[in-house]
């Protein structure tokens, strides 16, 4: 169908006029830290709620609801502290920004990185529970896809969070990165599972349905 | 001192498995839990008002789902009268048979399901699922993936799975941007292996469904419910969007049935502090509801969850008898790792095995465990030779069948070829020389070749706005010199217009005829009845080429 | 494209989807029953494509010629309808009404049927767009138990907060 000139027009309007409201959204020092908890070598705070990102150049991490904060190391073990870092160094090695929301109406990971993807100017964001499971997501993907998915958080390792940090800052470069090589083991599940429910156990019970994203700000000490 | 005994036990590979003890109040129990609700019902105006202890202002989304399309209202007050031990003594009486159990097991509540099996020992249960399921004869599906998600492997796993014997197969991915081509792969390997196997290909729902909807697969599995609510709703769907995915389906021509299984509430963080068989009785509640011909259950990916408390295998087999008791096909799991010993995950199949059920595993790994991308199955390809001498041993038919090597290579290599040519025909990034050969001879990704993953996946998109379909196969496998490859995927997709293979527990033969629930029905009343091995089938069972011959010596 | 042009096609279109969505005839002779199955093999001169074409007709070759595209692979409204009679003969009657709200929807574009479902979601609609889509396959397509399906599931995730929240 042709759309006539007009018609364009609003359409422009509108889409201009929603930008806006995002980018003069309340900016993250607006709120006053509501709770600033100490994570070993991090300290998160939220500071309200997270605004809608324009700027085409960030990555949104999305955390999910203990991250941090009621859980601070992964299932494997390895500080929360240093799992960022390390996603953090990613994106910025490859000349891109950052900017993390805490997700509460959901502890399932798809979901977080889909809520970060949509929250991100450009499109992308990662998602990552407390036992370290992460998600590279794209908002116009459906919820429970992916772009790149780590689902056996027993296996990812350090340099693994790097790569997936460099990896969604190459997509949201418009770059077609190749794939952090997926990794498996069969016996992951017999020594884990049953841990790995209880760890989900414990970070729904942070959940808060209707609470909206909210902007988080790290120090690493 | 430290006994040397107890040294030489803790370094078993049972012990390396966890386990935990029972936590009722959580959920973290297998059955008979004492927070189950008490069996209830009570029909107002042709409605329910009460169900299970809970009057109808106080029913969550699957309470009102089940209440209004799941249980046959005009018989429900009188089974639900009947006493479950009753009922319980019924479906291992070979008096009564299967049509009379359903009369009642159609028409009761999930609460007084999980009362009825919870009165069965394992063996009882066996006894229940050899005269419930739904299909004469019981078959095999597998699973056919790689950690590379190459497809050429795929294809070459697929055709060697097909002769030995599986009826249905299941792909998944790594990097789920590839999904369309592990489905093409599977779908040709597996008709090059043996005509009239059904594939698919586990994805995101809707993402699944549109592969369907393009004839990049024949049926779906992976539409997946759970029994509490929250948990539904991080599974991204309502008994009413699965149920209306059911029906998309079958408007496509494509069969499908729902998955769910015990644990998978505990693992997703809500079970409301009920059994796991309970709220798993609930699912199966809905997905009888929805009008689905079948699930697969039997905890799936969830096993570690019932498999690390008391009674949890048992609960298992127990979920698998109460999905024959809603007459849905039963497609048994038996799929996942769970334990690090070889004894515990023998026993854990012996139920679904030795009974027969309509898929024993679904599925059976067609690699080695290294390649399955369903984080491992309870049986894989280094496993081929046990499977089938165990089938041996117990005189039964698990649905695979000993093979000669010679067979396996030539599938295998006509697999990788067809692959090989339909890319060619449709423009895809070439499959080398090469690839084929490795993929002839591999026993895993090992053993195979990289491909350029970036140029896969923009070929991938790009094929995809084209519109490519099933039809396009055809056409490029005829092109490529594979007419009778070509002419087994033009079969499948003239099966969807017909839609025989929509009914329960269906399964084609090699000539494309259909067996289900329908003309193949299971009619087991007793010994020498139901399924019994026919002299043809028994002599490919027990001829393994391994076998000495008394004539040789 | 002129714009009468457009509007012409539009009609057409939704005309087109309104004489699919119609729903099956009875089985000239009787209902199906399991003794008429397989129907590809037993009843294939009853079974036709959503574009008319018999079932018996359906061949390899005319594949390769490209007198048959994917649009003729695909099961009509009648015979679902026959299945749905087969599964009844066998008391399957929910998988019977599935098969009878899959044939209404044959006649809803690909496109649409994976919007509506995606609709259906939790958090995906408000009632409002629920009900407009219950409307819609009711008096677009004719799809008269999936609407009511759709109206339910408004009614029940109203009921139990799962509408779209933000």
């Amino acid at each position: 169908m042709n759309f006539d000139e007009n018609m364009l027009r609003s359409v422009i309007e509108e889409v201009l006029k929603e930008m806006g409201a995002a980018s003069t959204a309340p900016a993250a020092k607006a709120a006053p830290a509501v709770s600033t908890l100490q994570a070993g070598e991090m300290s998160l705070a939220d500071t309200g709620e997270a605004a809608k990102g324009v700027a085409p150049d960030e990555v949104v991490i999305g955390l999910a609801p203990a991250f941090g904060v009621y859980q601070h190391e992964t299932i494997i073990h390895q500080p929360h502290s240093k799992v960022l870092r390390e996603i953090i160094a990613g994106i910025e090695e490859e000349g891109m920004k950052w900017r993390l929301i805490r997700v509460f109406r959901t502890s399932d990971v798809s979901f977080i990185a889909h809520d970060a993807a949509e929250y991100s100017g450009s499109g992308i964001g990662i998602g990552i529970q407390s036992k370290g499971t992460t998600v590279i997501h794209q908002k116009d993907l459906p919820p429970l896809s992916n772009l790149e998915l780590f689902s056996q958080a027993p296996l990812i390792e350090m340099d693994t969070f790097r790569q997936i940090g460099k990896n969604a800052a190459k997509y949201a470069k418009g770059e077609a990165p190749t794939p952090v090589p997926v990794r498996n083991d069969q016996m992951a599940r017999p020594t884990y599972q049953a841990i790995a429910a209880l760890l989900h156990i414990k970070e729904t019970e942070h959940c808060d349905r209707d609470k909206k994203p909210q902007a988080v700000t790290v120090s690493f000490k | 001192m430290k006994s040397k005994r107890f040294e030489a036990l803790a370094a078993r590979p049972v012990n390396q498995d966890g386990y935990v003890q029972e936590w009722p109040e959580v959920g973290l129990i297998a059955m008979n839990s004492p927070f189950d609700p008490k069996p209830s019902i009570k029909i107002e105006n042709g409605r329910v008002v009460e169900m299970d202890g809970k009057r109808r202002a106080d029913f969550d989304m699957l309470d009102t789902f089940i209440a209004d399309h799941a249980i046959r209202l005009d018989n429900a007050e009188k089974a639900m009268s009947i006493d479950s031990l009753e009922i319980a003594r019924k479906i291992v009486d070979i008096n009564v048979s299967r049509d009379e159990i359903l009369d009642i097991t159609l028409s009761v509540t999930p609460a007084k399901l999980t009362e009825i099996v919870g009165k069965l020992t394992i063996v009882e249960i066996m006894m229940g699922m050899t005269k419930m399921r739904a299909r004469l004869m019981p078959a095999n599906q597998c699973h056919v993936t790689n950690v590379k998600d190459n497809p050429v492997q795929i294809a070459a796993d697929a055709a060697e799975a097909a002769v030995r014997g599986f009826a249905e197969m299941e792909t998944t991915v790594g990097i789920a941007r590839y999904a369309p081509f592990n489905a093409m792969a599977l779908f040709v390997g597996a008709q090059a292996g043996r005509p009239g196997i059904m594939t698919q290909c586990a994805l995101e729902e809707a993402t699944e469904l549109q592969l369907g909807m393009r004839g990049f697969t024949t049926y779906a599995e992976t539409i997946s419910v759970y029994g509490t609510e929250p948990v539904f709703m991080d599974g991204d769907d309502t008994p009413y969007s699965k149920a209306f995915l059911a029906s998309c389906y079958a408007s496509r021509g494509l069969k499908m049935r729902f998955t769910s299984g015990t644990g998978s509430e505990v693992q997703m963080g809500y079970a409301e502090g009920k059994s796991m068989l309970y709220l798993e009785a609930r699912c199966l509640a809905v997905t009888k509801g929805a009008g689905v011909q079948g699930t697969q259950n039997g905890s799936v990916s969830c096993v570690g969850v019932p498999a690390g408390v008391p009674g949890g295998i048992r609960a298992i087999a127990a979920e698998n008898l109460i999905a024959m008791l809603l007459d849905l096909e039963s497609t048994t799991s038996n799929d996942q790792t769970f334990t690090h010993s070889d004894l515990r995950r023998v026993a854990r199949s012996v139920p679904q095995l030795f009974s027969g059920t309509d898929y024993i595993c679904s599925g059976y790994s067609a690699t080695p465990n290294y390649d399955n991308m369903f984080a491992g199955s309870n049986w894989d390809a280094d496993d081929y030779d046990d499977w089938n001498i165990i089938q041996r041993d117990m005189r039964i038919d698990g649905g695979l069948q000993p093979v000669k090597e010679d067979d396996v290579i030539k599938a295998r290599n006509k697999a990788a070829r067809a692959l090989q040519g339909m890319f060619r025909e449709l423009g895809l990034p070439p499959i080398t020389d090469e690839e084929v050969e490795a993929a002839t001879y591999a026993r895993g990704s090992e053993d195979m070749p990289d491909r350029n993953v970036n140029e896969d996946l923009k070929a991938i998109e790009d094929m995809m706005a084209r519109k490519v379909t099933g039809v396009d196969f055809v056409k490029a496998l005829d092109r490529a010199g594979f007419p009778d490859v070509a002419q087994n995927i033009y079969n499948m997709l003239r099966q969807k217009v017909a839609g025989d293979y929509l009914h329960t527990a269906s399964i084609f033969d090699k000539d494309f005829h259909v067996y289900s629930g329908v003309n193949a029905p299971n009619d087991y009343h007793g010994p020498m009845t139901g399924y019994q091995l026919s002299e043809e089938r028994w002599e490919q069972i027990k001829n393994i080429p391994n076998a000495i011959r008394p004539e040789d010596i | 494209m002129d714009q009468e042009l457009l509007m012409k096609q539009i009609v057409e279109q939704v005309m087109n989807a309104m004489s699919k969505g119609v729903p099956a005839p009875a089985a000239p002779g009787g209902r199906m029953t399991a003794a008429n199955y397989p129907l590809a093999e037993k009843e294939s001169g009853k079974i036709k494509t959503p574009t008319g074409k018999p079932f018996s007709s359906l061949s390899y070759e005319k594949v390769l010629s490209g007198e048959l595209t994917a649009d003729d692979m695909r099961i009509s409204p009648e015979t679902l309808e026959y299945q749905a009679q087969v599964a009844e003969s066998v008391n399957r009657e929910a998988f019977a009404g599935n098969l009878r709200r899959a044939a209404e929807l044959i006649a809803v574009p690909d496109d649409r049927l994976l919007e509506i479902y995606n609709a259906l979601r939790p958090y995906r609609s408000t009632k409002q767009e629920l009900l407009d889509i219950a409307n819609e396959l009711d008096q677009k397509y004719g799809a008269k138990t999936a609407a009511g399906l759709v109206r339910e599931a408004a009614q029940v995730y109203e009921q139990r907060d799962r509408l779209k929240k933000f």
